[in-house]
């Protein structure tokens, strides 16, 4: 038992810190899944849009945190419920060849994540002065270590920790000396700039791109498969409801730090910045080195989270699918499958980002386009499934929540769509 | 040879060619005798819904298109009976228990063999092959299917989940009996809660308790969750102590009391005994089955005595005496007791030398003694010296070793 799981075994508890205590033996899937949302290619995005839209783009991130909420609950309730993962599910409801095409989609989404971290992970090394290519094998080694040798507990520790380090923006965000009552409530409605038509869209634009790179089809199979491997019992479902909602606020609650930082210093000096890693040596001159490398420090970590939850989405929706064994409590021996398709993916991607000359705006364009393409159908299974009451009993979705995750679903898919086009039509 | 994938939507015609509809499902029935069920109807979609349609009624099952022996309005339909399987409902996309390779595995294709006019459910699929031939390749999934080997599951080693509630495991699970503890307890945890709730079910209380005590504490107590009381304390006077007392201590308090009170009062009394000790101190890991005799009997009196002993005490490494106070005074293996002349007094052939290990102390310091003097099992006493238990390696050493490191050791040092 580790202090995340403290043994609840004969002792009495009062009601409050025995409440606090399950809650403990439940946290971490919900957590994790919501931070890695915020992966260097989300403080990327957040810090562009700070650095070009100011206080404004943080209206956005209330809506973002209640659609992320809504969407995490349905699939950590599907998985506490059922015991079985969503992609076990979508394989047992729908057949073969809808598990092909969902797991080829988010194969190839997850490699274009991972390729987008890694060379976020490159460029912000290179500003440390840490030599890229030896960082980002010695970040994929370690990772490769503790999942194939650790268990459930070890990886889920690491990457709470690793959580606590997202801490660093209120830091920098700090630093920047940014006017907070004018940021708190840019929250409630946007003002405090010139909204000129040319604003506006941009506006547009770049709130849909921050809201594509949270909610991603690979956070809706990841948390599933997570809360499975950590076996949350049934009798438990409200604390890990509680938790899905207070990871997306936490999730958030970092997000609006990060803009902060930006738009108190590269927005309102109007400074234009070619791509969100740049944010960590652009805000120096106004928020002090410490901002600065704290900053940087954040994107790395933000892009390790990605590296090993992204990779580890893919290869547990791959054992789901394919019934074959997957779990981080197993030995190398029983899940070999398993851990190797988490190894090749890092390698493939670590391959083509560290050697192949990529536009990363095309990869990053493409990786959201696959994910536009596979969001409609992970969400129509995920309400589809979560509404079934031969399947979910007393759980399944009332008539308000159906309603209500249909219109949080709407959004953003139209949002998702609306962004590719754009781009397409750009480019 | 033929794929239950290959003929799900193919069009159903009656005696004079007229379309009747799409096979959707096909029914098979097991029976006591044999192991291969034979298929009893098919499920046929037609345009007022679903209809069963007894076996004997179709002309052939495995070609293009599936002649009825009847004209459209003659067509008998049947019922389905309790214990009938739809292989395509219960079976396809579904998980498995592979009793053979004691996994949980997911089923790609179920396969037929035709034999002298009957067709017989032979194997079902969970390779790659199946999944290419799922997507519509067969030709591919042929030509490469030549090359490799087949990885069927024989029907006589798939076991059946289901997820339906009012359902029950059909044919009484006897196959899993035959499965070693350690890998039901491999297959419960990778089943969903209704299922694994199931398949304990099935299980008798020994089998029941032996699997119980494999699987990792915190999940013990979700799994007993449903189980109604009799049958719980039932299993727990069949574990053994300490594992019992680890079972009930994760569970809640009043709980714990109505079990207690339920189990047989001398099976109860070792178990609260247990309980008084703290979880990591000696007294909580200890076992209090273990074999004692007084010290005047001779060797071959004090083997009928042990022989009287073995319903009890299920593993005995060493045979510790005790004086009428329960003093621990000597210990022997049973290694010393068959060497002995059956004359000898114990006494003159005990050890004197004793190591112990004291009620309260810590599991570390077990753990330490215990692989220190490569023993097997270490007696646990009080500061007077009275015996009160044992604690065996494994249970020792599984307190410091972390189970997923422990997982990876040779069977043989578990």
């Amino acid at each position: 038992m580790n202090e995340i799981t403290p043994p609840l075994k004969r002792r009495v508890l009062p009601g409050f810190w025995k409440r606090i205590l399950i809650f403990l033996t439940i946290f971490g899937p919900a957590t994790i899944t919501a931070m890695a949302d915020n992966d260097a290619g989300g403080v990327a995005t957040y810090s562009l849009a700070g650095a070009k839209l100011g206080y404004p783009i943080l209206f956005p991130l209330v809506i973002i945190t209640i659609l992320l909420g809504v969407t995490q609950e349905m699939g950590m309730r599907l998985t506490v419920i059922t015991r079985k993962g969503l992609a076990d599910l979508i394989r047992e409801k729908f057949g073969v060849k809808v598990a092909i095409f969902m797991f080829g989609a988010l194969l190839i989404a997850n490699i274009g994540t991972l390729i987008t971290e890694i060379a976020a992970i490159k460029t912000t090394s290179t500003m440390l002065h840490i030599p890229p290519i030896p960082f980002v094998m010695v970040i994929v080694l370690v990772s490769l270590f503790f999942v194939t040798k650790g268990n459930y507990k070890l990886t889920q520790g690491i990457m709470l920790v690793a959580s606590l380090f997202y801490i660093v923006y209120i830091i920098s965000a700090v630093k920047a000396h940014p006017d907070w009552g004018l940021a708190v409530t840019n929250l409630l409605y946007p003002h405090g700039v010139d909204m000129t038509s040319a604003y506006m869209r941009d506006f547009l634009l770049i709130g849909m791109g921050v809201l594509g790179t949270t909610i991603t089809p690979w956070g809706q199979f990841f948390i599933s498969s997570f809360a499975f491997d950590k076996k949350i019992e049934k009798g438990k479902i409200n604390y890990s409801q509680m938790e899905t909602y207070w990871g997306a606020f936490l999730t958030d609650f970092f997000s609006f730090f990060m803009i902060v930082a930006t738009a108190a210093t590269l927005y309102i000096h109007a400074i234009p910045l070619v791509s969100g890693e740049q944010a960590a040596l652009a805000i120096q001159p106004f928020a002090g080195q410490l901002a600065g490398v704290l900053f940087a420090i954040g994107i790395l970590n933000a892009g390790f989270m990605g590296l090993v939850i992204v990779s580890l989405s893919t290869a547990y929706a791959f054992a789901e699918f394919f019934g074959i064994s997957g779990s981080l409590n197993d030995s190398y021996q029983k899940s070999k499958t398993f851990y190797i398709l988490f190894v090749i993916q890092l390698i493939v991607a670590m391959a083509i980002a560290l050697f192949i000359p990529l536009s990363l705006f095309k990869v990053a364009v493409f990786t959201q386009t696959i994910n536009a393409v596979a969001l409609p159908p992970v969400f129509y299974y995920l309400i589809k499934l979560t509404s079934d009451r031969q399947l979910m009993g007393e759980f399944a979705n009332n008539k308000f929540q159906k309603i209500f995750s249909i219109a949080c679903t709407v959004i953003i898919i139209v949002t998702s769509l609306f962004t590719v086009a754009t781009i397409f039509i750009k480019t | 040879m033929a794929y239950l994938s290959e003929i799900l939507g193919r069009p159903v015609i009656d005696l004079e060619g007229k379309p009747v509809g799409k096979l959707r499902d096909v029914i098979v029935r097991p029976w006591a005798e044999f192991p291969h069920p034979l298929i009893e109807a098919i499920a046929v979609e037609r345009k007022n819904g679903v209809e069963y349609i007894p076996f004997a009624a179709v002309a052939a099952l495995l070609s293009p298109v599936i002649p009825l022996k009847y004209r459209a309005d003659e067509i008998p339909v049947c019922k389905l009976e309790e214990g009938d399987v739809l292989l395509s409902r219960d079976v396809l996309d579904k998980q498995i228990i592979d009793t053979d390779g004691a996994r949980v595995v997911r089923v790609n294709d179920v396969e037929f063999v035709w034999v002298n006019g009957t067709i017989y459910v032979s194997n079902v699929d969970v390779s790659w092959l199946g999944i290419i031939r799922r997507m519509g390749l067969t030709s591919l999934a042929n030509s490469i299917g030549g090359h490799l080997k087949q990885k069927g599951i024989s029907w006589e080693d798939v076991e059946l989940m289901h997820r339906d509630q009012s359902m029950q495991l059909r044919v009484p699970a006897t196959r899993l009996h035959e499965l070693h503890p350690a890998d039901l307890a491999d297959i419960v945890s990778d089943l969903n809660r209704l299922e694994s709730g199931q398949l304990l079910d099935s299980l008798d209380v020994k089998h029941l308790a032996d699997t119980l005590e494999e699987v990792e504490p915190e999940f013990q107590a979700e799994l007993v969750e449903h189980m109604s009381d009799e049958k719980v304390a039932d299993v727990l006077e069949e574990m053994e102590p300490d594992e019992a007392a680890d079972l009930l201590g994760d569970l809640p308090k009043e709980r714990k009391e109505d079990l207690l009170a339920l189990m047989e009062k001398e099976d109860a009394d070792d178990v609260r005994k247990l309980l008084a000790y703290p979880e990591e101190s000696a007294g909580g890991i200890m076992t209090t089955e273990y074999a004692s005799i007084p010290p005047d009997l001779t060797a071959g009196e004090a083997i009928q005595v042990l022989r009287g002993m073995a319903d009890e005490v299920e593993t005995m490494f060493y045979v510790y005496v005790v004086d009428k106070e329960e003093h621990l005074i000597g210990t022997f293996s049973l290694n010393n007791l068959i060497f002995a002349a059956p004359g000898q007094m114990v006494s003159d052939f005990m050890t004197e030398h004793l190591i112990t290990v004291n009620l309260t102390d810590d599991q570390d310091t077990v753990a330490q003694t215990v692989s220190k003097y490569d023993l097997l099992a270490i007696p646990v006493v009080d500061d007077q010296n009275h015996l009160h238990g044992i604690v065996t390696a494994d249970d020792a050493l599984d307190k410091i070793i972390p189970t997923a490191w422990k997982k990876r050791l040779p069977r043989f040092y578990r």
